[in-house]
């Protein structure tokens, strides 16, 4: 189960594709700016500008990628501690990577450790803005790690939200 | 004589140098992308101590060839693998790194410099040691030791029966007994076996003794026991052992890579660690260097030519000694490590630690409350002592610690003010109220609430009448006003309203151990942390409502290089996300318009931050807590007896805080609106919702979108401008 998922995880961090909204975009996730930064702003005092998302830099998906590569490799081999190590670092490289937290989270999973698994998959689905096939990777984390405990009903809502559909 | 050989030979056969934990800090990553310039990555090298060459020859050099560096990296060994000596080429550009190449010129996606030594863990008034295997020893050192201490090493017995005659006729001269004689084993015997004090019938034990080694170990046995043995130095509690440990600690570098003049010096220092301290006594250090110069050149170990040139170089000490620079953060790693370690495994299993330090963050934090502190004690205000503070630095995903100052005095291994001082959090508490207050559903940003007079009785007769820090009262203020200008009246009515339990309750979600006492005063921070615990507090409104406990150290392995203990990373949801976006969102209006306000003028103009000031009661404590999107900073100020210092938190710990901000390479903050929250203005005195342009006393926040906020008359279409305002934006960031 684990390297199948991670293996789902590992394409979706090597391809440079549509991950999070473009900056700006409608319903995109909204960030503040400081004060004066925005070329609208107008004189000091007046609101801060409603401004550009946060960013995913897809520069460094060849560095991220390398790193998650390595954790599968460790992982397969059981060596879940080093896998989370290895993937600790992609995290302190590109925190605001979704699947990097997904990732980490199917290792915690393997390694038996399905509440810290939820929270990842949490955290997760914090940083994925609108983006619903990142949602749905991390849902699909908290589905599984409720299968793992033994808390099925809540896995049947939160596989619901996998399959974007709205929860019992 | 017999027991003496037995007892040598026993011990020295089965000899085991105890080996204090040694601690690393975080290494360096690099890797296409990251943004740090040829001049940054120069910096980072100078400070592993590797030496900019013309031509690449060994380890621990580097060449500069325009936008390229080339790098001979060391072996390293990490918590996960170890790696060899390589070469790598990394071109470097105005954004920073773009690519990293190794000697066949393949791409390397990322790459650790080593880590650099931070200190170790040894007992009280113990010795500290790094081993070297005779392969690590560059040969001009053992050459040099004989040359200077004991020409007759390789065929004397022991000892040197000419070298102790004439020793005999010094000291009988001089009616006192004098250095002189030894062998390199007796003296090995004096520091392997015996204390120091200097009695004949001691000299003849160690004569003994000496002789027995002799007999039972080859030389090179004996040369080796005494490179790792000998003492080199004094650093407070510490005693430098062997050259291991010296050459760190006088070069910042391993002894392999040592110069001849370098060599020279450690030589000259065997001699009198302390009379010939480089540090303390450079010119008699000096001369005696370059008198072990000269006798190696009277014994052909080196060419005149080559101690001339070794006699020009300067000493080449660092102005501090490696390791035992971060004694707060130090202080911190040994406390995480005396939950699963028995003190005799840190102080001699040689374990080696890694830690979250980051060694730039570490000098930043350092630099900016030694200067501020400097600037604000300017007119001594208080008598009994100085200014005193504290600072805890944190990557607030990773739950990271990455820098500690326990105060000023940043290399006084003292009191730990970052883990120990134990200080009302004066408004640094306030955040947690509002957070209760939206997370119950009944406020939001918006929300207009009283700031009028309290009073409360409480069970002892007496009264509570708190007052704002201005003795003012502002009547109908919204509530990202009330936070932001810090407004004691609101908050204690918003606190009582959601009530005692529940702002406790979260308190102790996000980290804090004991729990408060629930008495009004709470409400205003009449709650004692430590600079620590704040950090902790405050990581989990950086870190978007999840909790991650705060660590120092990332992996244990032994002497072996088996990894025995990780400390992984752990993430516990202790908030619902809405809410803390919402609170973090008011928290960057603090910044813009509130009380954090003057920070702006330190920082980059586009830098988004979020932060609260905290002060306590009769100015005792002055505080600042704030995070960017990757850097979350406490500062505490104040008075080590608890003296009011006249200091509020946006005068005493902010310009503190502002400072290790700008300094640092840090990125905005910034959080995707979770669902159900939308973004609106709204006028900052009234809380009244007003289209963009229409006022210029507007605040940007977020609040449920289902929320109810009543317009300024004449200032918005309603239902329509947020759109309009959307459909704007939309369209400006399609055009950039």
């Amino acid at each position: 189960m684990f390297l199948a998922a991670a293996g789902l995880g590992l394409a979706a961090c090597a391809t440079p594709g549509p991950r999070s909204q473009a900056p700006g975009a409608p319903g995109a996730a909204v960030q503040p700016t400081a004060p004066g930064s925005s070329p609208g702003a107008a004189a000091p005092g007046s609101a801060e500008q409603p401004p550009p998302a946060p960013s995913h830099n897809p520069r460094l998906d060849a560095v991220t990628a390398a790193l998650v590569k390595e954790a599968h490799g460790q992982a397969t081999s059981g060596a879940y501690g080093a896998a989370g190590a290895t993937l600790e670092r992609a995290l302190r490289i590109e925190p605001d990577d979704p699947l990097l937290w997904v990732e980490l989270g199917r290792v915690r999973l393997a390694d038996g450790n399905p509440d810290q698994a939820e929270g990842f998959g949490r955290k997760a689905l914090t940083l994925a803005g609108s983006n619903p096939s990142v949602q749905s990777e991390a849902w699909r984390l908290i589905a599984d790690s409720f299968k793992v405990r033994g808390r099925n009903v809540e896995a049947v809502d939160a596989e619901r939200h996998a399959l974007g559909l709205s929860p019992h | 004589m017999l027991y003496l050989d037995r007892l040598v030979t026993r011990q020295f056969e089965g000899r085991r140098w105890t080996l204090p934990a040694r601690v690393y800090a975080a290494p360096l990553e690099l890797y296409a992308g990251l943004a740090l310039t040829g001049g940054d990555l120069e910096q980072e090298l100078e400070r592993l101590h590797y030496r900019r060459v013309t031509q690449l020859d060994r380890p621990g050099s580097y060449r500069v060839n325009g936008t390229r560096i080339d790098v001979a990296l060391r072996p390293a060994r990490f918590a996960d693998e170890r790696r060899d000596a390589e070469l790598l080429s990394i071109f470097t550009g105005p954004e920073g790194i773009e690519s990293l190449r190794d000697a066949t010129g393949r791409e390397v996606p990322v790459l650790r410099l080593e880590p650099l030594l931070i200190g170790s863990i040894f007992p009280i008034h113990g010795e500290d040691r790094i081993i070297v295997t005779p392969q690590e020893v560059p040969p001009l050192l053992p050459a040099a030791l004989k040359a200077v201490e004991d020409r007759k090493f390789d065929s004397h017995h022991g000892i040197d029966p000419q070298a102790i005659l004439r020793a005999l006729w010094v000291n009988a001269r001089a009616g006192q007994i004098e250095q002189g004689g030894s062998t390199l084993t007796q003296q090995l015997v004096r520091s392997y076996f015996l204390s120091s004090r200097q009695t004949l019938s001691r000299k003849t034990r160690e004569a003994i003794m000496a002789i027995a080694l002799d007999a039972h170990f080859t030389k090179e046995d004996l040369m080796n026991a005494y490179i790792n043995e000998i003492f080199l130095g004094q650093d407070g509690d510490r005693a430098i052992h062997g050259f291991g440990l010296a050459s760190q600690f006088y070069f910042g570098k391993p002894l392999a890579e040592l110069d001849l003049s370098e060599v020279a010096l450690l030589v000259a220092v065997v001699r009198g660690p302390s009379y010939y301290d480089p540090r303390r006594h450079p010119d008699r250090s000096h001369a005696r260097r370059d008198l072990v110069l000269k006798e190696l050149v009277a014994q052909h170990v080196v060419s005149a030519q080559d101690a001339a040139a070794a006699a020009r170089r300067p000493l080449g000490v660092t102005s501090r000694p490696a390791g035992a620079y971060y004694p707060a953060y130090l202080d911190f790693v040994r406390r995480t490590l005396r939950r699963d370690y028995r003190e005799q495994d840190l102080t001699e299993a040689g374990l080696t630690v890694y830690t979250s330090l980051d060694p730039r963050v570490q000098e930043a934090a350092e630099r900016a409350l030694e200067h501020e502190l400097a600037r604000l004690d300017r007119p001594k205000k208080h008598p009994e002592g100085p200014l005193e503070g504290a600072v805890v630095v944190t990557s607030p995903e990773s739950g990271e610690v990455i820098a500690i100052v326990g105060g000023r005095n940043v290399g006084y291994d003292g009191f730990d003010r970052a883990l120990d001082a134990n200080r009302a959090m004066g408004s640094l508490v306030k955040p947690f109220v509002y957070l209760t207050a939206l997370e119950s559903g009944r406020y939001n940003a918006a929300t207009v609430v009283q700031d009028a007079p309290v009073d409360v009785p409480l069970a002892n007769g007496r009264h509570w009448r708190p007052e704002n820090f201005t003795h003012e009262t502002y009547g109908a203020v919204p509530v990202v006003r009330a936070l932001a200008d810090s407004l004691n009246l609101a908050t204690v009515g918003i606190g009582l309203d959601i009530g005692l339990p529940k702002v406790a309750a979260t308190l102790g979600h996000f980290g804090l151990e004991r729990p408060p006492e629930q008495v009004p005063a709470m409400l205003l921070g009449a709650v004692n942390v430590t600079p620590l615990e704040a950090a902790e507090l405050y990581n989990g409104l950086a870190n978007g409502g999840f909790r991650s406990p705060l660590r120092a150290v990332r992996a244990v392995i032994d002497a072996d290089g088996k990894a025995l203990k990780a400390f992984p990373l752990e993430v516990t949801p202790v908030a619902s996300p809405a809410a803390v976006y919402e609170l973090d969102r008011m928290l960057v209006a603090v910044m813009n318009r509130g009380t954090g306000r003057a920070a702006r003028a330190y920082l980059p103009p586009d830098l988004v931050v979020a932060g609260k000031s905290g002060t306590s009661s009769d100015f005792r404590d002055s505080w600042f807590a704030g995070f960017s999107g990757s850097h979350l900073a406490v500062v505490w100020v104040g008075y080590d007896d608890d003296a009011p210092t006249g200091l509020t938190g946006s005068a005493g710990a902010l310009p503190v805080w502002a400072h290790i901000m700008a300094a640092l390479h840090t990125r905005s903050w910034s959080a995707p609106m979770p669902e159900g929250l939308a973004e609106t203005e709204i006028e900052y005195p009234t809380g009244l919702r007003v289209a963009r342009g229409c006022t210029d006393d507007a605040v940007a926040v977020a609040v449920p979108a289902s929320a109810d906020i009543p317009a300024k008359p004449g200032c918005v279409l309603p239902g329509l401008t947020t759109l309009i305002d959307r459909a704007h934006e939309w369209l400006r960031n399609l055009v950039h």
